[in-house]
């Protein structure tokens, strides 16, 4: 096992040698072997990737390309990728064989991307290298249907809110996100009702409204659906907050919501006379303690017509 | 690895980590040869981790400014800089090769990572910028950016998101010359990645992400296009949606008190100062519970010093300079007071 200087001394009499490659993989290297090595965990042994670093990735993928281009394939690359996963270096000569290779590439990479997320349905870049598949070389006919498999498997998972975001906003095949609003609201109010402390759905919806909160505040479904938890004895803490923001951009709280606060309310809380908006407030400094300085400044700075 | 009992979980333990630090820069242990090419960014970690600590004069400044500049790669013609390559740093001698027999620089892996390490150490070293051949770094970096506005950090190729813009950014504020990269674009792109949650993400379209966000922030910040403090001031700046950012990211704060990178994660120390570093710029930091905060991080602090990633977990270099860049935030005794944009102390930063 070998221990290095972080900093050694500069003064060098000769040019520095670069390592061999038979010094790196007998001497230096010790190969995760065995069942217990995770495909996933980074691997100092890849030769490929040691490859990379040495000899730069465009004389890597010059090699490769005229040498290897008609039996590497895409086969070989799974292995690589999947030991390395955090490695710019493969993702990105990854992504340049595809390109070369063009839509015949598309399923190919969309299902190595699902392989890796079959393991890891959070991965960062398994999901930024399937959005760019989708984006160069599209594929996108069941994209939303495995956002709803992924999301089944786990309602918690933001990443597959988030690809199901990107799907309804950027797919050639659906109409867009106003189009799709009204099925994408009653999708997302199913998942905050079975589960009101998942913030992921939440922030969904609010999504579905960005850049036209006029109707986020107009629309019954989403003030209904804060009603709704708040009548629940479950976690309030995101059906306060929204409902806090559609009061401060103009939403008129029916006596409805007037009695669901007040009984939310507690025992030192704020004048009876006091707005909702401010009362709302109050509750949340209670009920999401972590954030009470968060909750106190924005009782500070309500905009007059809700205070 | 066989979880360790933390004994020191009731105080930040400043003398165990200044020599867990000492410890790292004089012998790397093996764990890291993989993560060789990045030897420049290890060594920032090791002695901005030092500065903040106090303990800088547990290091040879002379010795790292010559290694350091050592990594520095030239072009062997003044033209060369307009010929798409970038002059910048290595990021350590494994991908850094000597010039070829007509002097001619065959493999340059000047990377953008790998130059904002080298300039942060310089800086905290106090070395003299004016001699700095900045000129050569800067014009080369133009070669860098994208039509997005977005950045590679390596001209051979490989992937182009906000991190590269930060790298950039703080490159450009670090030599006080923005002629090495197109603002106004780069600015484009950063406001592109804000999510619909309020996050960023490191790609348009990508999950918002702790580090993404701090990129963004932090950018936005150095570029000028935000100020400082944005809640407090009155009319604040609004190419970005602050109020879901701050909403966003103070969500972040999970019930163990500790910041998760993105919603429905486990916390992890590092994101104690890519979202914390995001509300200081915002003047947020004060609604953080810090008390939790600091509560978690000393479950991930180490008998041995340094920080882990997850409590109870063996430190590392990256969680560690996090972890003590957090306390710095949290204002802990004894600790140096830290430039969140930048990366150094304030001294450093200010060049004192």
């Amino acid at each position: 096992m070998v221990r290095t200087r972080l900093c050694p001394s500069p003064t060098r009499t000769t040019s520095p040698k670069p390592w061999t490659i038979s010094e790196l993989s007998t001497e230096h290297m010790s190969a995760p072997t065995g069942p217990s090595a995770s495909p996933l965990k980074p691997s100092t042994s890849t030769p490929a990737i040691i490859l990379c670093g040495i000899f730069g990735v465009k004389y890597l993928s010059h090699l490769m390309l005229t040498c290897m281009m008609n039996w590497i394939s895409l086969n070989m690359l799974p292995i690589l990728t999947q030991k390395t996963i955090k490695f710019d270096f493969c993702r990105h000569h990854r992504r340049w064989v595809a390109e070369k290779l063009g839509a015949d590439a598309t399923s190919k990479e969309l299902e190595f991307t699902k392989k890796i997320l079959s393991l890891d349905a959070k991965n960062y870049h398994a999901w930024s290298h399937r959005q760019w598949v989708l984006q160069a070389l599209g594929g996108w006919e069941d994209e939303l249907d495995y956002c709803r498999q992924l999301l089944e498997d786990d309602i918690f998972n933001n990443s597959a809110w988030n690809q199901r975001y990107f799907v309804v906003t950027r797919s050639p095949l659906l109409g867009g996100l106003e189009a799709m609003r009204e099925s994408e609201v009653n999708y997302t109010v199913e998942a905050i009702i079975a589960n009101p402390e998942n913030e992921s759905p939440w922030r969904y919806l609010r999504g579905l409204y960005k850049g036209d909160t006029q109707s986020l505040v107009n629309d019954p479904q989403i003030s209904s659906v804060c009603l709704k938890v708040l009548s629940t004895k479950s976690n309030h803490v995101f059906a306060l907050s929204t409902l806090l923001d559609l009061i401060c951009h103009g939403f008129q709280p029916s006596q409805e919501f007037k009695n669901a606060i007040d009984a939310l309310k507690t025992p030192d809380s704020d004048p009876p006379d006091s707005g909702l908006a401010k009362a709302v407030c109050s509750i949340l400094e209670h009920v999401d303690p972590m954030r009470v300085n968060y909750w106190t400044w924005r009782k500070s700075k309500l905009p007059a017509q809700a205070a | 690895m066989d979880s360790q009992q933390n004994s020191s979980s009731l105080f930040f333990d400043r003398d165990r980590h200044v020599l867990f630090l000492q410890m790292m820069y004089q012998l790397l242990p093996p764990e890291y040869q993989g993560q060789d090419i990045n030897r420049l960014t290890l060594a920032y970690f090791a002695i901005s981790g030092l500065q903040v600590l106090g303990a800088l004069d547990r290091v040879d400044k002379e010795g790292i400014a010559s290694w350091v500049l050592s990594f520095q790669s030239f072009p062997s013609n003044k033209d060369e800089p307009n010929e798409g390559q970038f002059y910048g740093f290595h990021g350590s001698r494994s991908s850094q090769f000597p010039a070829g027999e007509s002097g001619v620089l065959i493999h340059n892996s000047s990377h953008l990572a790998s130059t904002y390490c080298a300039l942060a150490i310089l800086k905290i070293v106090g070395f003299n910028f004016s001699h700095i051949d900045s000129e050569t770094i800067l014009t080369s970096m133009k070669n860098l950016q994208q039509p997005d506005g977005s950045f590679m950090p390596i001209h051979t190729g490989a992937e182009k998101d906000l991190r590269f813009i930060y790298c950039a950014a703080a490159i450009c504020f670090m030599l006080d010359n923005w002629s090495g990269m197109d603002r106004e674009k780069a600015k484009e792109y950063i406001v592109n990645c804000q999510s619909y949650d309020g996050g960023f993400g490191l790609i348009p379209g990508s999950e918002s992400h702790g580090g993404a966000t701090y990129c963004a922030v932090a950018s936005l910040r150095l570029m000028g296009f935000i100020e400082d403090d944005l809640l407090s001031k009155s009319a604040p700046s609004s190419i970005i949606n602050v109020p879901l950012l701050l909403d966003w990211s103070l969500q972040r704060q999970a019930v163990d008190g500790g910041f998760q990178g993105r919603p429905n994660k486990s916390s992890d120390t590092c994101y104690a100062f890519w979202i914390g570093g995001v509300l200081r710029i915002l003047g947020g930091f004060k609604f953080i519970d810090k008390n939790a905060l600091r509560r978690f991080l000393l479950t991930c602090q180490s008998k041995y010093g340094g920080f882990g990633k997850f409590p109870r977990q063996l430190p590392d270099l990256y969680h560690s300079f996090y972890g003590y860049s957090a306390f710095s935030l949290l204002e802990e005794p004894g600790l140096n007071p830290f430039c969140v944009e930048l990366g150094i102390t304030d001294i450093a930063a200010i060049g004192i």
